[in-house]
């Protein structure tokens, strides 16, 4: 779920940018020991699938669709702090490029999708893969969409607390958390669904691809 | 230079945008950045509407109508944080119709080097994505079922990670021997 510029105080998003700006550089740290000619381009081309994932219509039942997010599936193929800097950069090209979420919710967006979807989705395939693989890939999916949609939500749900004027009006987001967490929750059950059979699915293919 | 010093313009302004809370402030910041669009108006205005039009519009209409409920309608809330949306929407379609985004992140050369890279492999991906949807488009008779279009997006997603496996690799060879990666 992208916020759109506008909609977060920079009481929130200045700190998380701070925030952001020290977990990219310890992601960075991490690839720059080995940021040659093989880490360089995975990492633009695995941003770039992160990309076009964003762009994957998930047909829904009633005709509909919705964009899957792919978290959960970068985060099983490329690990968290890849997936968080792909991620990150994607977001960056979304805001500036085509006007998708934007560069004051950039920090929260990353640090919901990039890192704790992604940390949700490799810690739950983890614990639930004793289970059975399908039933871990499945999770980790819908998981990693609803929790970093959760975590979305109540950044946004806070807003008319703790940014508000002199007369008590909202000045960024109008809503508490006790309607802006159904709100998003509602769909992104359903939505998840649709997570978790993709990240299944393309998961299963991309190990086969990786095996021949 | 110039594509640089747009982007810290860009940012101070979104910042500052973002500290102001008197709604004719914000119309006439962006009625000015309007004005600084030039010939660009209509793009930059068009794409800043359509761009905020889904979100905002339900938040919009959704505190319309909670507010009304409950007695505490503000002509001046909606108005600003509609006004603020479409001012910070608007400057980002002017930066990107204005500057360079490659030239304005050319202060890190890792950075400059991975954004056009991952701009050249998303432009691929997207048009593998066009293609694979006609393909499927074209060999389906009726509308396919839930799990056909399911088991046709995973295809879809596992060769892009082939691809982008792939073309990471390419890419990594191409720039050895252009001489970017000396040993």
């Amino acid at each position: 779920m992208h916020v759109p510029d506008g909609f977060i105080t920079p009481k929130l998003y200045l700190p998380a940018y701070a925030v952001s700006a020290g977990l990219w550089g310890i992601a960075l740290r991490r690839f720059r020991a080995r940021l040659d000619e093989e880490t360089l381009p995975r990492l633009a081309a695995t941003t770039a699938l992160a990309f076009v994932l964003m762009a994957i219509a998930l047909p829904l039942p009633g005709g509909t669709s919705a964009h899957a997010t792919g978290i959960a599936l970068l985060a099983l193929l490329f690990g968290v702090w890849s997936s968080f800097l792909a991620i990150s950069l994607v977001l960056l090209l979304q805001a500036v490029l085509f006007g998708e979420g934007g560069i004051t919710s950039l920090p929260v967006n990353a640090l919901a999708m990039g890192l704790l979807g992604t940390s949700v989705a490799v810690l739950s395939f983890r614990l639930l893969r004793r289970i059975g693989e399908p039933v871990a890939l499945f999770a980790a999916g819908w998981l990693a969409l609803n929790v970093s949609a959760a975590a979305t939500a109540l950044v946004l749900g806070v807003q008319p607390a703790i940014a508000r004027s002199a007369e008590g009006t909202p000045l960024f987001f109008p809503f508490g958390p006790e309607v802006v967490l159904p709100a998003v929750l509602i769909p992104h059950a359903l939505l998840g669904v649709g997570e978790g059979l993709l990240t299944l699915f393309a998961y299963r293919i991309a190990k086969r691809v990786e095996n021949r | 230079m110039r594509h640089r010093l747009a982007l810290g313009a860009y940012l101070a302004a979104v910042v500052a945008a973002t500290m102001i809370h008197d709604p004719l402030v914000l119309a006439i910041w962006l009625a000015a950045v309007l004005a600084l669009a030039g010939r660009d108006l209509p793009h930059v205005l068009k794409r800043a509407v359509l761009s905020v039009l889904l979100f905002t519009g339900i938040v919009s209409v959704s505190y319309l109508a909670l507010s009304l409920l409950e007695d505490r309608f503000s002509g001046r809330t909606l108005l600003l944080l509609n006004l603020r949306v479409l001012l910070l929407s608007s400057m980002t379609f002017l930066f990107a119709r204005k500057a360079d985004l490659f030239e304005a992140f050319g202060f890190s050369r890792s950075l400059r080097f991975l954004l056009v890279l991952v701009y050249g492999q998303t432009l691929l991906f997207r048009r593998l994505i066009r293609e694979t949807r006609e393909a499927f488009a074209s060999r389906s008779i009726g509308r396919p079922g839930l799990l056909a279009r399911y088991r046709r997006s995973a295809a879809t997603g596992a060769l892009l990670y082939e691809k982008s496996i792939r073309n990471a690799a390419e890419s990594g060879q191409a720039m050895r021997s252009r001489g970017l990666f000396v040993d």
